[in-house]
C-alpha cells in the first residue's frame, strides 16, 4: 500500500491535501503550548505589550526565577507529588484485588457486585451529599482524605475485571492445583500477566490524581496541603482578575503574564515526562474499558 | 491403591443438570481415557475429580480417601490443561518449579527435580527459555513437566493434544504413553480424539449426554461396541449402518435389507429375534471386496470414489442409495480395487442392533 | 461393573445452606478481596446517595441528615421558580448541544483522515501531538485561554489588533463564552476521541480495500463507500451515548472560566449547585438541584445505553 506510484494523480493530490490538513491541525494543537513556553521566556516588558507571538522576545528566566522563589509553589508541587504517589498505591490497592474477585466467575453474586460498581459510574448523588459525607467523616482539610476519598473509580475496576476475564481461566486453575491460594495466583501469575492493564489504570490515576483540582480546592483550606493545580487556579484564574495586582508585578523583567506561563510550563513537564508511558497504553485501555457490563 | 473411585457423581448448573451419575473405578497404574463428542460431560467430570468444579451430588474417593470438599492442591492430583497454561513471565525451569516454590520445597530439591524433569522430557536445553520461544511440542512437554515434577499420585489429562497438528499430535501420543509406562501413575485422560483414546487407553470411557455409554478395553470396544453410538463413535471411518430386519433364511437367521441379505450368526438369541428390525453394524476393514457382484453371498455396491491413502484405501460407494464405506489393502490389490462391484462379510464380523433402542443383542462376542 | 454400590453408601444431597459454607470456605479469600471495595463504595458513594434525602429536608448542621425534619417538595418548588436554576438548565443544555453539533464531527473526520495517511512517521507524530492536551489539567488548560484571551497581553488581542481591531476583553463578554468553551473543549478532546473511530476502522477487512482496489476505486471512494459505512455503528452508538450525557457537562472548565459577568450565559447546574451549596452553605436546597439533574442524567444515559446496546446487536447481523 506504500507504493506512491501505483497512485493515480487524484489519488495523489487527495493524500497532499490530507496531511496539509492534518499539518494544520496539529500545528493548532501545539502552537498555544509553545505561545505559553515563548510567553514564560520573555520580559515581562514585550509580554505586556503582547510583542510575543511565536518565540521569546527578549529571552529572559526572571518568570521562572520568580516562580521558583515563591515557597508555596514548592509546598503545592510537594503536595501534589504526595497526592499522586499515595493517592495511586491506593486506587491500586483497592482496585486490583477488588477487579480480580469480580473477574472470578465462581464468585457468587458476580452479577450483583458487578452491579453494584457500574451503578457508580451511571448515578451519583452530586456535590453537595458527597461533599457533607467527607465533612462527616472528618475528612475535610486532610491529605488522608484526598487519598482515600477518590480511590476507587468504577471505570478502572471494570477495566481491569475484562483484563482478566481475557486470561484464560486455566491459568487460575493450574495455579491452584500447584498449591496457590487465590492471593498467591493474584500476585504471581495474574498481576505479572496484566502488567499493560495495570500500567494504564496505574498511569489512568496518576493523571487523574496530578490534574484534579475542584475537590482539591473544596475539600482543602489548610494553604500548606494544597495541591499544585489549587494554587495554580489561586495564580492565574483568581488573580488575573486582579487588575492592581497584575500591575504590582509588572516589571521590566517579568509581569504577571509571564509568571503565569512559567508556572503553567513547570505543572505540564511532569506530565510530559510520562506521557511516551501514556500514549503507549491509554488507547488499549480506552477500548478495554469501552466494553461494559 | 491410588486409584480414583467414582460414585454417582452428578454436576448440575442451576437446574441443569450435565453429568447424570458417572460410576467409574479407576485402578492404580491405569490409563483410563474418557471420550466422547464435546458437552458430554467428560472434561466437567474430569474437572471434578481436579476439584475444579464443586461435585453437586455423589462421592470422590482418591487414594481411598473421601475428597469431595477437599482443595484441589490437597488431592494430590495434577493436571495438565489443553492450552497448556503456561506461565508466558516464567522461563521454563521456572514454571516447572511454580508448584514447589509455592509449597515451599527447599532450593536443593528444587534444582534436583527441574534437572530431573528436564531430563524425563528432554528440555534440558530449553530451561531457561520463555513458553514465547517454544514450539508447540515443547510447550506440550513444559505442561507434562509441570504435572510430574511434583509426583503426584494421579495425572488428569484434559485434551493435551488438541492444538497440536497432526504429525506432533502422533508424536506427542507416543511419549506420553511412554512416560505413563515409566513412571506407572494413575492417569485420567480426557479426548475427543477416538484414535487418541484407543492408542492411550488402557480403558476407554465412552461418554454420550452427561452418562457412560460404555467402559471397556479399546478392543473390547471396537469389536464389542454395546450400542450404536459406542460403534459410530470408536473406528475410523465410522461403522456402517443398514437397516435391515431379521428373517430366517436356508441356513438359519439372516438380515434382509429390501431385496438383499446378509447371513447372520446362527445363535438362540439370533432365532429367537427374528421378525425384528434391527440396524447391521459393518466395520468397513471386515468386508471382504469381490469383483464380481453376482457371487452367492456378496452385496453390490456402486463405487463412487476410491481414496488411495497409501498401503491402504477408502474406497466410497453406496449401497441401495446409502453411503457405504470399505477399508482395504492396496498392495497388489490396485486392479482389484479398480472392479471392485460388491463385498462380502462374515457373519460373526456383523455386529447386530436393535433398531428401536439401539442396543446390541445379546450374546455378541467376538474375539480378537 | 461398579454400577449399584453407588446407592450402599449414598450420602444426604447437601443442603443449599451446607452448600454455601463449603463454598465460603474454599473461596473465603476471594471475598476477602472484594471487601475493600465494597467498603469503599459503600462509604464513600452508596452512603452519600442516603444524603440525598436532605433534598426532602429542612437541613441544618446541627441536627444532621436524619434528624432534620422532612419538608416534602418544598425546595423542589423554589427551584423551579428560580430564575437563575431555569437559566442554568438551559444553558446546561444549550452548550451541550452546541458542544455535539460541533464537538461530535470532528473526531470522525479526523479519524478518517488519520487513516489515508501512507506515512507512518508522520502518522504517529501526528496522533502523538493532538492526543496531549486530553491529558492537561483544566486549571492549565483555563491558565493557556486565559493568558492567550487576556485584553493586554494576549495573542488573540495581539492578532487583531493587527486588523486594526480594539482590544476585546473577551471573558468578561457573555456573547463570547460559548464559542470559547465549546471551543477549548473541541482543542482539548477532539483528537483523544478519535481513538475509537481509529479502532473501528482498524477493525475493517483489509480484504474489502484490495478488492475495491482491484476493482479500480480511487481513495476517496474506498473511504465513502467502505470505511465509513463500516464505522457507522461506532458512529451511531457514540452519537447515542453522547445526547445521553447532555447534562454532563464539564463544569470544572465553567468554574475556572467564568465570572458574575458571564453567569447569564455561562451558568450550568452543576455550577449553579456549586455556588448555591458548597460556597452558599444552602445544602438542602442544592442537593434538591443535584438530585433532580441526577435523575434525568440517570434516565438518560440508561435510555441512551438501552437503544445503543439494542442498536449494535442488531446492526451485527
Amino acid at each position: 500500500m506504500s507504493n506512491m506510484n501505483l497512485y493515480s494523480r487524484g489519488d495523489k493530490l487527495f493524500v497532499i491535501v490530507n496531511m496539509v490538513l492534518i499539518a494544520i491541525f496539529m500545528l493548532s494543537t501545539l502552537y498555544p503550548f509553545i505561545y505559553i513556553a515563548s510567553l514564560s521566556l520573555s520580559t515581562g516588558f514585550e509580554a505586556r505589550a503582547g510583542n510575543v507571538v511565536l518565540t521569546p522576545v527578549g529571552f529572559t528566566l526572571e518568570a521562572y526565577k520568580q516562580v521558583l522563589s515563591e515557597p508555596q509553589f514548592w509546598t503545592s508541587y510537594k503536595n501534589t507529588f504526595i497526592y499522586t504517589i499515595f493517592g495511586t498505591l491506593m486506587s491500586l490497592a483497592f482496585i486490583i484485588p477488588g477487579a480480580y474477585a469480580l473477574s472470578r466467575p465462581q464468585l457468587y453474586g458476580r452479577r450483583f457486585w458487578n452491579l453494584t460498581v457500574a451503578f457508580t459510574m451511571w448515578f451519583n448523588a452530586g456535590l453537595i451529599p458527597f461533599f457533607l459525607n467527607m465533612r462527616d467523616l472528618g475528612l475535610l482539610d486532610s491529605y488522608f482524605g484526598i487519598i482515600i476519598g477518590f480511590a476507587v473509580n468504577g471505570f478502572n475496576i471494570i477495566l481491569l475485571r475484562n483484563f482478566f476475564e481475557a486470561i484464560p481461566q486455566s491459568f487460575e486453575e493450574a495455579a491452584r492445583m500447584d498449591g496457590a491460594n487465590e492471593f498467591q495466583v493474584l500476585w504471581k501469575v495474574y498481576m505479572p500477566l496484566s502488567k499493560p492493564a495495570i500500567a494504564t489504570v496505574a498511569l489512568f490515576c496518576i493523571v487523574s490524581r496530578w490534574n484534579g483540582f475542584f475537590w482539591a480546592m473544596v475539600l482543602l483550606q489548610d494553604e500548606d496541603k494544597i495541591p499544585l493545580q489549587v494554587y495554580l487556579r489561586h495564580v492565574i484564574v483568581e488573580l488575573s482578575d486582579d487588575e492592581e495586582f497584575a500591575n504590582s508585578l509588572l516589571t521590566s523583567a517579568y509581569s504577571f503574564e509571564t509568571v503565569s506561563a512559567a508556572i503553567i510550563v513547570c505543572s505540564i513537564i511532569p506530565i510530559l515526562l510520562i506521557y511516551p508511558f501514556l500514549q503507549k497504553y491509554f488507547s488499549k485501555g480506552i477500548l478495554l474499558g469501552g466494553v461494559k457490563e | 491403591m491410588s486409584g480414583v473411585s467414582l460414585q454417582g457423581l452428578v454436576k448440575t448448573y442451576g437446574d441443569i443438570q450435565v453429568v447424570h451419575g458417572i460410576d467409574l473405578e479407576v485402578q492404580e497404574k491405569e490409563f483410563v481415557v474418557l471420550v466422547g463428542p464435546s458437552g458430554c460431560g467428560k472434561s466437567t467430570t474430569l474437572r471434578m475429580i481436579a476439584g475444579l468444579e464443586e461435585i453437586s451430588d455423589g462421592d470422590l474417593s482418591i487414594d481411598g480417601r473421601f475428597v469431595n470438599n477437599v482443595a484441589p492442591k490437597d488431592r494430590d492430583v495434577a493436571m495438565v490443561f489443553q492450552n497448556y497454561a503456561l506461565y508466558p513471565h516464567l522461563n521454563v525451569a521456572e514454571n516447572i518449579a511454580f508448584g514447589l516454590r509455592i509449597r515451599r520445597e527447599s532450593k536443593a530439591v528444587i534444582d534436583a527435580s527441574i534437572k530431573e524433569v528436564g531430563e524425563i522430557l528432554g528440555l534440558t536445553p530449553y530451561l531457561g527459555r520463555r513458553p514465547a520461544d517454544l514450539s508447540g511440542g515443547q510447550r506440550q512437554r513444559v505442561a507434562m513437566g509441570r504435572a510430574i515434577v511434583r509426583r503426584p499420585k494421579v495425572f488428569l489429562f484434559d485434551e493435551p493434544l488438541s492444538n497440536l497438528d497432526a504429525k506432533l499430535r502422533t508424536q506427542m501420543r507416543a511419549e506420553i504413553k511412554r512416560l505413563h509406562n515409566r513412571l506407572g501413575v494413575t492417569s485420567i485422560y480426557v479426548t475427543h480424539d477416538q484414535v487418541e483414546a484407543m492408542t492411550l487407553a488402557d480403558r476407554i470411557v465412552v461418554m454420550h449426554d452427561g452418562r457412560i455409554e460404555q467402559t471397556g478395553t479399546p478392543m473390547e470396544l471396537f469389536l464389542n461396541p454395546v450400542n450404536t453410538f459406542v460403534a459410530g463413535f470408536l473406528g475410523s471411518p465410522p461403522m456402517n449402518m443398514i437397516n435391515a430386519r431379521i428373517e430366517s433364511g436356508d441356513n438359519g437367521p439372516i438380515a434382509r435389507f429390501g431385496e438383499l441379505s446378509l447371513a447372520l450368526v446362527d445363535t438362540p438369541t439370533m432365532r429367537d429375534a427374528i421378525g425384528t428390525d434391527i440396524t447391521l453394524g459393518i466395520r468397513p476393514e471386515f468386508v471382504t471386496v469381490s469383483t464380481q457382484a453376482d457371487t452367492h453371498g456378496t452385496i453390490p455396491v456402486d463405487v463412487e470414489l476410491i481414496e488411495t491413502l497409501g498401503s491402504e484405501a477408502l474406497i466410497h460407494a453406496t449401497l441401495q442409495g446409502e453411503p457405504f464405506i470399505i477399508r482395504a489393502g492396496t498392495v497388489g490389490q490396485m486392479d482389484v480395487l479398480n472392479g471392485i462391484s460388491g463385498f462380502s462379510v462374515e457373519p460373526n464380523l456383523i455386529r447386530v442392533f436393535d433398531a428401536k433402542t439401539g442396543m446390541a443383542l445379546p450374546d455378541q462376542v467376538m474375539k480378537q | 461393573m461398579t454400577a449399584g454400590t453407588s446407592k450402599l453408601i449414598s450420602r444426604q444431597k447437601p443442603t443449599r445452606l451446607a452448600r454455601i459454607t463449603q463454598h465460603l470456605k474454599r473461596e473465603w479469600q476471594l471475598y476477602l478481596m472484594l471487601l475493600p471495595t465494597v467498603i469503599w463504595l459503600l462509604v464513600f458513594l452508596y452512603k452519600p446517595m442516603y444524603g440525598l434525602q436532605i433534598a426532602f429536608k429542612d437541613y441544618s448542621v446541627f441536627r444532621g441528615v436524619a434528624g432534620s425534619p422532612w419538608i416534602g417538595f418544598e425546595h423542589f418548588h423554589i427551584l423551579f421558580e428560580n430564575d437563575q436554576f431555569l437559566r442554568a438548565l438551559k444553558n446546561t443544555v444549550i452548550m451541550s448541544a452546541y458542544g455535539l453539533l460541533f464537538g461530535f464531527p470532528i473526531p470522525i473526520l479526523l479519524a478518517l483522515m488519520f487513516n489515508e495517511v501512507l506515512n507512518q512517521f508522520f502518522k504517529k507524530t501526528a496522533q502523538t501531538i493532538v492526543y496531549l492536551p486530553h491529558f492537561i489539567s483544566s486549571v492549565i488548560i483555563a491558565g493557556i485561554v486565559i493568558t492567550s484571551f487576556s485584553p493586554s497581553a494576549g495573542i488573540v488581542n495581539t492578532i487583531l489588533g493587527w486588523f486594526g481591531v480594539d482590544s476585546i476583553y473577551f471573558l468578561t463578554k457573555p456573547e463570547w463564552f460559548r464559542p470559547i468553551f465549546i471551543g477549548t473543549g473541541i482543542w482539548q478532546e477532539a483528537g483523544f476521541q478519535s481513538i475509537v473511530y481509529l479502532a473501528a476502522i482498524a477493525g475493517v477487512s483489509p480484504t474489502l480495500y484490495e478488492s475495491a482496489v482491484v476493482d479500480g476505486a480511487n481513495r476517496w471512494q474506498m473511504m465513502w463507500k467502505i470505511t465509513i459505512p463500516s464505522i457507522m455503528t461506532t458512529i451511531i452508538i457514540m452519537l447515542i451515548i453522547r445526547i445521553g450525557n447532555i447534562l454532563e457537562i464539564s463544569f470544572e472548565m465553567i468554574i475556572l472560566l467564568y465570572q458574575p459577568a458571564t453567569y447569564e450565559t455561562a451558568d450550568v447546574v452543576n455550577t449553579f449547585i456549586y455556588r448555591q451549596g458548597l460556597q452558599g452553605g444552602q445544602y438542602d436546597f442544592a442537593a434538591a438541584a443535584g438530585l433532580f439533574n441526577a435523575v434525568v442524567a440517570f434516565i438518560l444515559v440508561m435510555t441512551a445505553n438501552t437503544i445503543s446496546k439494542r442498536y449494535s446487536r442488531t446492526s451485527l447481523w
